[in-house]
């Protein structure tokens, strides 16, 4: 998605005597997830498909 | 989902859209990368499900339809939800005027005199399907003034393997290469994603497909463009052939009021009339508050002729309206929905040009949910178009990849993804405290990537973000 939303609000403060990699503080941990089918139909769904078959990133498909 | 294609070179593919209905199909290819609905020869885009033989000449479509009144035991109605299945578990109701469905040795057939002369032939559904979709490819080939030689075809989600394996075998009897099957919601979904103006948001989609002999429902999510289906229901009893014959009821007891002890719809002929009549008075209903209803010699030589107002057919209707609400409000329940978390609904199929049944789904919804039908939205696009389209869409996207290419990408290892339940996102300052934001919404295929800009902290630090394993942030 090339296209960014636009959060008004601010960002929390990190504690001062923070020192983690990235300032990256997790504040609560991913729920299960569950197995589901995507449609194979549409344009993204394609892109999908050239991702997963090279098992290739994001990042890597931009390049 | 591997569709065994007839092995047509991709650089010699002409592919089409097919939306094969029980009542009425369509055709359609892209120019220009947008979807054109395919005119046939009579200039009909909705094109009757009908095969009808007179003298040994095939009739189909419009033509067909009017050859019901005199030609009714030669003329195949309502035959695609049979393809694939046993006879046991078919509903032979709606070719109750028509041909009747045969079991012969475990496969259903129908018995026509398909020749000018000489005993009637048995004909397979398998080969009724194959004779109507040479017709169609035929009206599309010459509306591109190229042979059509590969398509997409929409169908419905609970469309079994053995009916999947065959209508593409049904279709490669009639030189037609099936380059995908698709679901016809996530055809709907695709028809309005692909509109120029379109915008890709995230959002759960409710699609009522309202047809002629079936209704179907289904919940979709969609996000960053990838469609997953959360749930669906179907629905064989609310219909459009249900309003024809409350039409028909209402018809038939108006004549008899003037004409005691003559039923119309105790008369073969008679019926057929009764209900071609009362279907074009339905659709007439969709567009203007009054519509006429007249048929010569109804019944004994007697002919018929009042005007019904829209108010009074409503009425007459509402059980069946309040079934397609009963129907949607399931199905958003099987999917653990609440009407608030539906963004958007599709009314798709023929029955959703209704008015009424627009604005009575609309009343179910919160005011924020965007309800796509002509009587609704001024952007709605024509619902009976919607299949073709998409199918459309999705055959030019696919016709240049080699069969083997579009087996593997809807190969079950690439289409079963983890989906995360609940939102990833981050906490941001509101007046009440620490605010939950979420970025990656429930029901997201992962890995996902979504951006979004949020301020800086007022003081100190970059920032504080919580985001999920196996999620790749931006
Ligand atoms: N303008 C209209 N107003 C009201 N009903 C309409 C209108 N146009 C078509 N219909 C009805 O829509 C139904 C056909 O729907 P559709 O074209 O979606 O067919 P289908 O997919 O073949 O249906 P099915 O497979 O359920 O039999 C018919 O009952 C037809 O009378
Ligand atoms: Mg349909």
């Amino acid at each position: 998605m090339a296209t960014a939303t636009t959060v008004s609000r601010a960002l929390p403060s990190l504690p001062s005597d923070w020192s983690a990699e990235k300032d990256f503080k997790p504040v609560g941990s991913i729920t299960a997830s569950t197995q589901r089918t995507i449609e194979p139909v549409g344009p993204h769904f394609l892109a999908h498909a050239r991702r997963a078959r090279h098992k290739r990133t994001f990042s890597e498909d931009d390049r | 989902m591997a569709e065994k294609g007839a092995g047509v070179a991709p650089g010699d593919r002409c592919a089409i859209g097919i939306s094969f209905g029980n009542s009425y199909s369509s055709i359609a290819c892209t120019i220009d990368d947008s979807p054109v609905v395919i005119a046939n020869e009579d200039g009909d885009r909705q094109i009757p499900t009908l095969l009808s033989y007179v003298d040994g000449e095939e009739y189909t479509g419009n033509q067909a339809k009017a050859l019901l009144v005199r030609n009714p035991k030669n003329t195949v109605v309502a035959f695609k939800d049979f393809l694939g299945q046993d006879f046991k578990s078919i509903d032979p109701t709606h070719c109750h005027a028509a041909s009747h469905p045969e079991d012969k040795n475990g496969s259903i057939c129908f018995t026509i005199q398909d020749k000018p002369e000489g005993e009637a032939s048995t004909v397979t559904v398998s080969e009724i399907s194959t004779r109507y979709l040479r017709r169609l490819v035929q009206s599309a080939s010459d509306y591109i003034g190229k042979t059509v030689t590969s398509a997409v075809v929409a169908v419905p989600t609970n469309f079994g393997e053995k009916q999947r394996e065959a209508l593409i075998k049904a279709a490669q009897e009639a030189d037609l290469e099936v380059l995908q099957l698709i679901n016809e919601p996530i055809a709907s979904v695709l028809a309005y994603d692909a509109r120029p103006e379109a915008t890709l948001e995230d959002k759960i989609i409710v699609v009522a497909d309202l047809g002629g002999t079936r209704s179907d429902v289904a919940v979709v999510a969609s996000r960053g463009g990838l469609y997953t289906l959360l749930a669906t229901a179907h629905d064989y009893e609310y219909a459009g052939a249900q309003l024809d014959k409350v039409l028909m009821d209402h018809f038939a007891k108006e004549f008899m009021k003037k004409n005691a002890n003559v039923d119309p719809r105790e008369n073969a002929r008679s019926l057929a009339k009764l209900k071609a009549e009362s279907e074009a008075t339905k659709k007439a209903l969709s567009i203007g508050t009054n519509a006429n209803f007249s048929v010569e010699s109804l019944a004994e030589g007697i002919d018929f002729q009042m005007t019904i107002n829209r108010l009074r057919y409503e009425t007459i209707a509402r059980k069946v309206f309040e079934g397609f609400n009963r129907l949607v409000e399931g199905v958003i329940k099987k999917a653990r929905l609440d009407v608030l978390d539906i963004d958007e609904v599709i009314l798709s199929g023929g029955t959703s040009h209704t008015p009424r049944i627009a604005s009575n789904l609309r009343s179910i919804f919160p005011a924020t949910t965007t309800v796509l039908a002509p009587s609704t939205s001024p952007s709605a696009l024509n619902p009976s178009e919607l299949q073709a389209r998409g199918a459309a869409l999705q055959a030019s996207l696919i016709q240049e990849y080699e069969s083997e290419d579009i087996d593997q990408s809807t190969h079950p290892a690439v289409t079963t993804v983890k989906h995360i339940s609940n939102a990833i996102g981050v906490l941001t300052l509101s007046e009440d405290g620490e605010t939950f934001t979420p970025v990656i919404a429930p029901e997201t295929a992962v890995p996902a990537r979504r951006t979004i800009h949020v301020d800086a902290p007022k003081e100190g630090g970059t920032g504080a973000q919580a985001q999920g394993e196996r999620v790749e942030g931006g």
